[in-house]
């Protein structure tokens, strides 16, 4: 507690009725890892913001080395040496690597002229020692989300912070990134900077912090380290039982009813062939960037397609956008559920039948709204959705309900092979389970699914057979009940 | 959808009441408001701006904007005057002229839609070429002498009210419940919201913004063959600032410039009291100067109580 | 460094790659493309004499489109332009007209120019209303005020030495052009290169993240409406003193070829993206075109067609030259071969 750097004591807050934080006393050494584990709505997020002087507490106080502080604002945190690396993007897109680690601080001459090429060398500087390989010329909306939270990362490191707090840093990373992010950390710990890591992993949290603390509706309900078992931590964090993240493999599979076979775009991926079957799970696995949603894309019409053919259920299809994907019968769950997935500022409801309103309406092409609340309330039963209110709007519910919703329009409209694409991204550990036994189901039941997924223990749980990408080609097709993710591994960096 | 139709009746309730204390202070400053000569005068004033009003609330809610309508509508009557005038059919007055403006709509729609220029540059310069285009036709004058079966469009009368009235509130009537409730252009607020999102839902957003922009040009077209009618001359200068009122009781009734909202009847509500508002200047006699600044005042409180109830909607 | 990074690092300092770039550079050669197939044309087309008078008829709109372009940047938009520059206009003449010393009238007629772009900032802020809808709210009013202020007729009756302004001559060239140049330079060169010039971008960019990077967002906008009105009230002094009168139809739809000039010149109504030079760009090849017509004795009324469809050839072109060279997001947000990868 003494050498506490940066902490808050029996801190409280309100947001209207809802009490987010309840008496928490957490902190923060120098040179340790201490990490923040807890479901969504637990207040993480809540803290994080008081941390980084973006909140002020009801109650309580925030300390800094042992004594009070109250920071205005996020910049009165960053100038006591805070540095907060964000889920959501705070990016400018239309400027460089560069302009973006350094906003608001270029290197200037006098008068206040900035100096790019001194620019460019420090941010070159910083990117090597993270070990990214980006042009810090390069425009930042051309980046992919990976690129982009390395970014971020390289943002909050070059304020040089003694506190360096990070909300769920590995959820757009692949595990070899989320490693090389470990290793910077250990690094930044060993020089004595102190770290808040934020995340719903326990995997990552396992490897990597010193300490670890459980929220749970507001309340610090357990601190431990990494010595404690998942099962424990899970525990802690629901409060219940957690049924197991890995569903049980299925055996009924039955003929092949969709195949593609040598697709190519021309320098994004190449003579990528296979098959899925009724009630299987074909899992894509592979690095970041290696064109498996890529190949999502072109065989749902989004993008364009050089080469190849596309049966489904014996039917050769011509595909020429996503809506005749659709009315064959092809769904694609899209990975960036904000930007691509979800109309944030309408309702539930509104979303949930975004694809598949051609079944609710007349022959005429007239709504019919009881049609359409009916098929809403539906899956808001069957996946959990909360709250439970096909009137509010999706922007305000939490990642793993979003997500939820995103799933229950696919489920709507009832596709006969469903490509889902990091279905678990920024989701937390209930919901993800939840959304695991979902797709589970949805095979058993005879939907031939294709997973696309970096995260490998998802991908091994859930696929019957798993298929490695490796810079635009398929390499490989493993079984899914033997394969190990070393293999997958060897097959997708080589 | 309901959570959204919700809102709109309250921002619909809203402008009605408004218009209800802007007519009870009108009357208790100036009681000739409510003459029925006068009523009459401001009801058919409003033929011209509802039709061209709910095409900007359809690309409004697209995520567009269509700054063209105004010249369009000068343009359409011009085409209209000049067809007549060299001896053409009635008859088939009214169809070149809507097929004029769908033209212009389409070259916006086309730009637009697949070309993917900005709607603002856009509509800017087909404004400038339609505007450019009718005043080259008639170096400026108006062109009048038309046919008497052709002014009986829009000054015949069916019960005492013109018959432009009628057409004006059935194309208002049927084009907000389609909106609302047909799903090819329901998909609209999709398209509006998130365009990526609504093509890989399924929509086709290319086609629809198309559509759209056709739809507000021919409105616009609609606004021109009655304008043309009633004051029996084609003009090029008509329609002038037509789209900003548009947009004005547009974003009144509901709609905003970042797409997927807009309500038609709450468009026309807003035309209503923005009618309701310039008649209080001509009878209250208000000078120019105070025009100017009312017309202005208005349109920032309207907006700012709208901007402030969605922000009390708004999440965490 | 190893050279690659020395190379990618020179690229900053050229700022060579960014598609911004290619943009501006496509339409200065479509800009300089147009005037020498005028020049072929229309042999007098290159004509110093003609080349001036092309520069000086759009010099009200090259003054604002330097503010616009600030404005239009930091992701807003200014239509109270066209009504300020004659209020300006009218107050230096009405000013004048009383017997206020020359300075005097500019600087009460600036300031007051000011004073309205500060105006529709705090509106903007207050009310948290969308700019257009502001600063239209604002033109209208100040149309009124223009109207009731000279009672409907033009202001005349200025001293002589007022003229120079507008007519004078400064190293053999119209004096507007060379202030005008100057300014193009000063403003220019500080919103790129100026740690607080960038910060208008930032706030185009992502006004959230341009709070947490330090910027008085609040602050900055203020100064950059201020700054358009500014330049919009200097443009109507420049008109008074050309004209040697003040009318209230001076730069009348102004604000529509102000914003087509800026827009033409790479900025995005988004904000974020936009430059000095290429609205300057911008402006030019509005006002080649303007000309040609004049050249070629075509009838001024299809300036209007002929102006509409070239400025959508113009954007075409430029979109067509940023989108060839740009890495395009085939994949969006998730996986790019090319662009990233981690060692």
């Amino acid at each position: 507690m003494n050498d506490q750097i940066l902490g808050v004591q029996g801190v409280s807050k309100r947001f209207g009725r809802h009490t987010v934080l309840d008496e928490v006393t957490f902190g923060v050494r120098a040179g340790s890892i201490h990490a923040l584990v807890g479901e969504n709505g637990a207040g993480k997020s809540t803290l994080m913001n008081i941390l980084g002087g973006a909140l002020r507490p009801d109650s309580g106080t925030v300390t800094l080395d042992g004594r009070p502080a109250a920071f205005a604002d996020p910049l009165a945190a960053i100038r006591a040496g805070i540095g907060t690396v964000h889920q959501e993007f705070g990016l400018f897109p239309n400027r460089s690597v560069a302009q973006n680690i350094f906003a608001g601080r270029e290197p200037t001459g006098r008068a206040g002229f900035i100096r790019w090429r001194a620019l460019g060398r420090q941010a070159q500087a910083i990117l090597s020692e993270i070990g990214v390989d980006l042009a810090p010329s390069a425009p930042v909306a051309t980046l992919s989300v990976a690129a982009q939270q390395m970014v971020e990362i390289a943002k909050a490191l070059s304020l040089r912070p003694r506190v360096l707090i990070l909300d769920e840093p590995t959820s757009a990373l692949s595990d070899h990134e989320a490693q090389r992010l470990f290793r910077l950390l250990a690094d930044l710990r060993s020089r004595g900077v102190a770290i808040i890591y934020i995340s719903h992993r326990l995997s990552d949290v396992r490897q990597i912090a010193d300490e670890i603390s459980v929220l749970r509706d507001g309340r610090l309900v357990g601190r431990t380290t990494r010595e404690a078992s998942p099962a424990d931590l899970i525990g802690m964090m629901v409060g219940r039982h957690i049924e197991s993240i890995t569903p049980s493999r299925r055996t009924n599979l039955g003929a092949e009813i969709f195949r593609v076979e040598g697709l190519t775009r021309h320098r994004v991926f190449a003579d990528v062939s296979f098959g899925v079957r009724e009630g299987e799970i074909l899992g894509l696995a592979g690095l970041v960037g290696s064109g498996r949603t890529e190949v999502a894309r072109a065989i749902f019409g989004a993008d364009r397609l050089d080469a190849g053919r596309i049966w489904l259920e014996g039917r050769a299809l011509a595909i020429g956008s996503p809506r005749q994907a659709i009315a064959s019968g092809i769904g694609y769950l899209t990975e960036d559920r904000k930007a691509l997935g979800l109309f944030l500022t309408m309702t539930v409801g509104d979303n949930i039948v975004a694809a598949s309103m051609p079944k609710l309406v007349s022959r005429a092409g007239v709504l019919r709204p009881r049609a359409i609340r009916a098929e809403a309330a539906r899956y808001l039963h069957r996946l959990d959705i909360r709250p439970v209110d096909d009137r509010v709007e999706a922007r305000t519910l939490s990642g793993g309900n979003q997500q939820k919703v995103l799933l229950a329009k696919w489920l709507s409209a009832a596709p006969r092979v469903l490509i889902v694409d990091e279905p678990t991204r920024g989701v937390d550990v209930a919901a993800k389970a939840g959304i695991h036994r979902h797709l589970s189901q949805l095979a058993d039941a005879g939907m031939a699914i294709v997973l696309i997924s970096s995260d490998l223990p998802e991908v091994l749980g859930l696929s019957d057979r798993v298929g490695v990408f490796r810079e635009g080609r398929l390499v490989t097709i493993l079984d899914g009940a033997t394969a190990t993710q070393e293999d997958i591994m060897r097959h997708a960096s080589a | 959808m309901r959570f959204r139709v919700s809102v709109i009746r309250a921002r619909e309730a809203w402008l009605a009441v408004m218009v209800l204390v802007v007519s009870g202070l009108l009357a208790l400053a100036e009681p000739r408001f409510l003459n029925a000569s006068n009523l009459v005068s401001v009801g058919t004033g409003m033929i011209y701006d509802l039709p061209v009003a709910a095409g900007m609330t359809l690309v409004l809610a697209l995520g567009g904007i269509d700054l063209s309508v105004g010249a369009i509508i000068g343009l359409t009557s011009v085409v209209t005057a000049i067809y007549l005038r060299s001896g053409g059919s009635v008859a088939l007055a009214v169809p070149i002229a809507l097929a004029a403006a769908g033209g212009a709509g389409a070259l916006n729609g086309v730009l637009v839609a697949r070309f993917k220029v900005p709607p603002f540059l856009v509509t800017l310069a087909t404004m400038s070429i339609a505007r450019g285009t009718a005043t080259v036709l008639t170096s400026g004058y108006y062109l009048s002498g038309l046919p008497p079966a052709y002014l009986q469009i829009g000054r015949g009368q069916l019960l005492g009210v013109p018959y432009p009235v009628f057409v004006v509130l059935g194309v208002v009537v049927v084009f907000d419940v389609l909106l609302r409730r047909w799903k090819p252009l329901h998909d609209a607020y999709y398209a509006g919201t998130n365009p990526p999102a609504a093509v890989l839902s399924g929509i086709d957003v290319g086609r629809l913004v198309f559509a759209g922009y056709v739809a507000s040009a021919l409105a616009a077209g609609l606004s021109a063959v009655f304008m043309t009618s009633r004051l029996a001359m084609g003009y090029a200068r008509f329609g002038e600032l037509a789209e900003l009122r548009a947009i004005a009781a547009a974003v009144l009734g509901g709609a905003s410039f970042s797409g997927g909202t807009g309500s038609i009847l709450g468009a026309a509500l807003g035309v209503l009291l923005l009618a309701v508002i310039s008649n209080g200047f001509v009878l209250l006699r208000l000078s120019v100067y105070w025009q100017g600044v009312v017309s202005g005042l208005i349109l920032v409180a309207a907006i700012a109580v709208d901007a402030s109830r969605r922000r009390r909607n708004e999440p965490r | 460094m190893t050279s690659a990074q020395k190379g990618r690092v020179a690229d900053i300092a050229r700022h060579r790659l960014t598609p911004a770039a290619r943009y501006t550079l496509g339409l200065a050669g479509t800009v300089v493309g147009l005037l020498a197939i005028m020049a072929a044309l229309y042999p007098p087309f290159a004509d110093s004499a003609n080349v001036e008078v092309l520069a000086m008829n759009f010099i009200l709109e090259a003054f604002m489109a330097l503010g616009m372009t600030a404005v239009i940047v930091s992701g807003g938009i200014d239509l109270s332009v066209s009504a300020v520059l004659p209020f300006a206009a009218i107050v230096t003449g009405l000013l004048l007209r009383a017997g206020a010393p020359v300075p005097f009238a500019i600087g009460i007629a600036l300031l007051a120019s000011a004073g309205v772009g500060a105006l529709n900032a705090t509106m903007r802020q207050v009310l948290r209303v969308h700019p257009f809808i502001v600063t239209l709210a604002t033109m209208l009013s100040l149309k009124g005020v223009n109207l009731v202020i000279t009672g409907g007729a033009p202001v005349a009756g200025f001293p002589e030495s007022f003229a120079l302004l507008g007519r004078g001559r400064l190293l053999g060239l119209p004096f507007a052009l060379v202030l005008f140049a100057a300014l193009a330079v000063a403003i220019g060169w500080f919103l790129a290169h100026h740690r607080y010039g960038q910060q208008v971008y930032l706030i185009g960019g992502n006004v959230r993240a341009a709070r947490l990077a330090g910027v008085h967002v609040e602050r900055v906008l203020l100064l950059v409406y201020m700054l358009c009105s500014s330049l919009a009230g200097l443009a109507g002094v420049v008109a008074a003193s050309q004209y040697v009168s003040a009318s209230t139809g001076f730069g009348q739809n102004s604000e529509l070829r102000v914003i087509t000039a800026v827009a033409i010149g790479g900025a995005s109504l988004n904000g974020g993206t936009g430059s000095v030079g290429g609205s300057v760009l911008g402006v030019l090849f509005l006002a080649i075109v303007y000309n040609a017509f004049a050249m070629s004795g075509v009838s001024t009324y299809w300036q209007d067609v002929v102006s509409g469809v070239m400025v959508l050839g113009a954007v075409l072109l430029a979109q067509a030259a940023a989108r060839e060279s740009r890495t395009r997001r085939a994949a969006g947000p998730g996986e790019r071969p090319a662009a990233a990868q981690v060692r």
